[in-house]
């Protein structure tokens, strides 16, 4: 197999919370009169890391996250916190808090009392309650916002407010669910960098649900990928983005190129393959799981390729064509090269000149390749 | 002159939509009321109308005479106290018997399914599409010593004798919660409808059972609802005359009957004016505390 994956299944149960195996979510299944939402996920997640479950509508994230908080019972399957097995508890019963999806703050309540509702829950002295509260206060920086009520506060205000009281109780596990859906995208950015250092500081384990890929990536340590209720690959960011275990996950991250090619040659320490839509073969540098002859699919990332005028020397990984489109990105512009073949290939460039006098236009002849380990091949 | 300065004082289409219920108003409440006031600071004579003008020329000189009297019969004549009180108690234990009543009901209308909701709502309004008066009437043939519910205690035997029920406030009481719950319901359900359920369970979530969800998230936010609710019953209730002249027998005492007796018993239309002013003013009081705590909700909403 191309893909270098974390085994995603097979865990057998083993007693105590060690750290490794904090959450374990064991062969989870979740149907709602026979459509299956959440599909035998199997997951362990670390203490203390910030894990996201990334997928499109309708992958099953959200519903897997309903059933860490109780508010759906998983149809099958165990889920165990430190140890101990949830499935039975309801949700006030769970040492798990929940920031919801634009937030559900209570609306006749201050700040401070949002913020204090689950420690008087808790039976908490008043004393206790007022000073957990100012440390939460400190924490998410709104003491000065203490007497407002939730509609009084601006989008990121509210988020904060709503973090903290999911943090107040100290919970074992956290759960974000798309915890950005309700900001500007500038707002965004902020408050996601702002968010993990929260979520790091009180050191909470931390399970977040989105759609979007760059607030996965930028806030989580590992992403499990969710497609129609399966786990599709799970990993760290980067492993995710340049090792990708399928085309689904290929082409859920990022852009990429994904050109259908056959294997030619399979050796040990290279595989070289053809593809239709290319003039020269495919050189990669390492040796994969695979059978000659078997149909594969080629992905590379847009700004592996090299794009240029003069052809290059080496006699593999590359292609002629002609620029059909350029999307400029300011930072960066994306060509879009129409091959003799009629495939079309994107390929990035860093605009680092400004005003570039010898500029790639519309109608330009170019060349475009790419070394030998930049492209991935993906064999389901 | 320019247009502009010409459109100032040319009434707008604006003006004119307003006019229409501030017309409506003048004519149907301000003036009757205007009318009401002034008859009851007139004095009672036997005339056409029976009673007194209060502007007279007398000796070439226009007098104004007001009769103070009418309402000093409201503050000394214990009969017309007792009125006010009962009709207060009447009509504040009926709205406690809608609201203990109405909520639940509202409440699981609000959590049903879109369709059988419907059917739901439905059933709560059906009921007005009969005459007001058909409604209490048929009361009188279900409580009656013969009537269906006394023949059915009788049959199944909790009973030996048949209850006495109508003709006394009890059957004041039934009457009138099962004639205004209606209007505590809806407003209700209007209000428990909207509730974001995202909130109980963010409740649930920081470790709230049911209950006490219920009780610090449902419980206050509905209480614009709840208050609508009351206002709704409590006001109409208060000037009840039908349902306790026809359900609840001599007993009953209503300022609703007794503004009946003074009117058409006594033909005295100045005291049946006051009777009728002063129970205005007791009215106008919660109205008022309504509205103002609504603006207060409002402007809390806005800023």
């Amino acid at each position: 197999m191309a893909a270098i994956t974390e085994p995603a299944n097979a865990t057998p149960a083993a007693p105590g919370g060690d750290a490794a195996r904090y959450l374990r979510i064991e062969g989870v299944r979740k149907e709602f009169d026979g459509f299956v939402a959440v599909d035998d996920v199997s997951l362990d997640i670390r203490k203390g890391e910030i894990f996201a479950l990334l997928g499109g509508s309708g992958s099953g994230k959200s519903t897997l996250l309903r059933c860490l908080a109780g508010f759906e019972r998983p149809t099958k399957g165990r889920i165990v916190l430190d140890g101990e097995v949830m499935n039975d508890l309801p949700p006030y019963e769970r040492p798990i808090n929940m920031m919801f999806q634009s937030y559900a703050l209570f609306p006749h309540m201050t700040v401070e009392q949002n913020i204090a509702f689950g420690l008087k829950q808790d039976g908490l002295s008043k004393d206790a309650i007022r000073k957990r509260v100012g440390e939460m206060l400190e924490l998410v920086q709104l003491g000065k916002l203490a007497k407002r009520k939730p509609h009084q506060l601006s989008g990121g205000q509210q988020q904060r407010v709503a973090l903290a009281r999911s943090l107040a109780k100290g919970p074992k596990l956290l759960l974000l669910d798309e915890p950005m859906g309700a900001l500007d995208k500038k707002l965004r950015s902020r408050m996601q960098l702002e968010l993990v250092n929260i979520i790091e500081t009180s050191g909470v384990t931390c399970v977040m649900v989105t759609h979007d890929q760059e607030e996965a990536m930028t806030m989580a340590t590992r992403i499990a990928l969710m497609d129609q209720g399966w786990i599709q690959q799970v990993g760290k960011p980067d492993e995710i983005y340049e090792q990708p275990a399928n085309r689904f996950a290929a082409e859920f991250i990022g852009s990429v190129n994904l050109v259908d090619a056959v294997i030619d040659d399979d050796q040990p320490e290279y595989v070289t393959l053809r593809a239709p839509a290319f003039d020269a073969p495919i050189y990669v540098g390492h040796g994969i799981t695979g059978f000659e002859g078997q149909a594969v699919s080629f992905a590379l990332r847009p700004e592996k390729l090299g794009i240029g005028k003069d052809e290059p020397e080496q006699p593999h990984n590359k292609a002629r064509g002609t620029i059909e489109d350029i999307a400029y990105f300011g930072s960066h512009s994306v060509y879009h090269v129409r091959l003799p073949s009629g495939f079309k290939l994107m390929a990035n460039f860093t605009n680092q000149q400004r005003w570039a006098s010898d500029a790639l236009t519309w109608g330009d002849e170019v060349w475009l390749w790419w070394a030998d380990n930049d492209g991935v091949v993906l064999t389901s | 002159m320019n247009a502009r300065a010409l459109k100032r004082f040319v009434p707008s289409g604006r003006w004119a939509v307003i006019a229409v219920p501030f017309l409506w108003l003048l004519l149907f409440f301000a003036i009757p009321f205007l009318i009401v006031l002034k008859i009851s600071f007139s004095r009672l004579a036997i005339a056409m109308p029976p009673y007194t003008p209060i502007v007279e020329v007398v000796d070439k000189a226009l007098t104004l005479r007001l009769n103070l009297g009418n309402y000093a019969a409201l503050f000394t004549d214990s009969q017309y106290i007792l009125a006010y009180l009962s009709s207060i108690k009447i009509a504040a234990v009926s709205t406690l018997l809608c609201l203990a009543i109405g909520y639940p009901m509202a409440y699981f209308i609000a959590r049903m399914k879109p369709s059988t909701r419907n059917i739901a709502l439905m059933a709560v309004v059906l009921p007005s599409w009969i005459s007001f008066l058909l409604r209490v009437y048929a009361w009188v043939g279900i409580l009656d010593a013969n009537g269906l519910l006394n023949r059915f205690l009788l049959w199944t035997g909790l009973v030996d004798a048949p209850l006495r029920i109508l003709y006394t406030p009890l059957a004041a009481y039934i009457g009138i919660v099962y004639c205004y719950l209606p209007f505590m319901v809806l407003p209700l359900y209007a209000n428990l409808a909207k509730l974001d359920l995202r909130l109980l369970e963010a409740a649930y979530d920081l470790g709230a059972k049911p209950w006490q969800a219920f009780l610090r998230i449902t419980l206050p936010l509905s209480r614009s609802g709840i208050i609508a609710g009351c206002m709704l019953v409590m006001i109409p209730a208060v000037g009840e005359f039908v349902i306790p002249e026809m359900l609840g027998g001599p007993d009953t005492l209503m300022i609703g009957r007794v503004l009946w007796g003074e009117f058409f018993n006594n033909r005295d239309w100045p005291a049946a004016s006051a009777v009728a002013i002063v129970m205005l003013l007791l009215l106008l009081v919660p109205i008022l505390v309504f509205n103002r705590y609504q603006h207060k909700e409002m402007e809390g909403r806005l800023t």
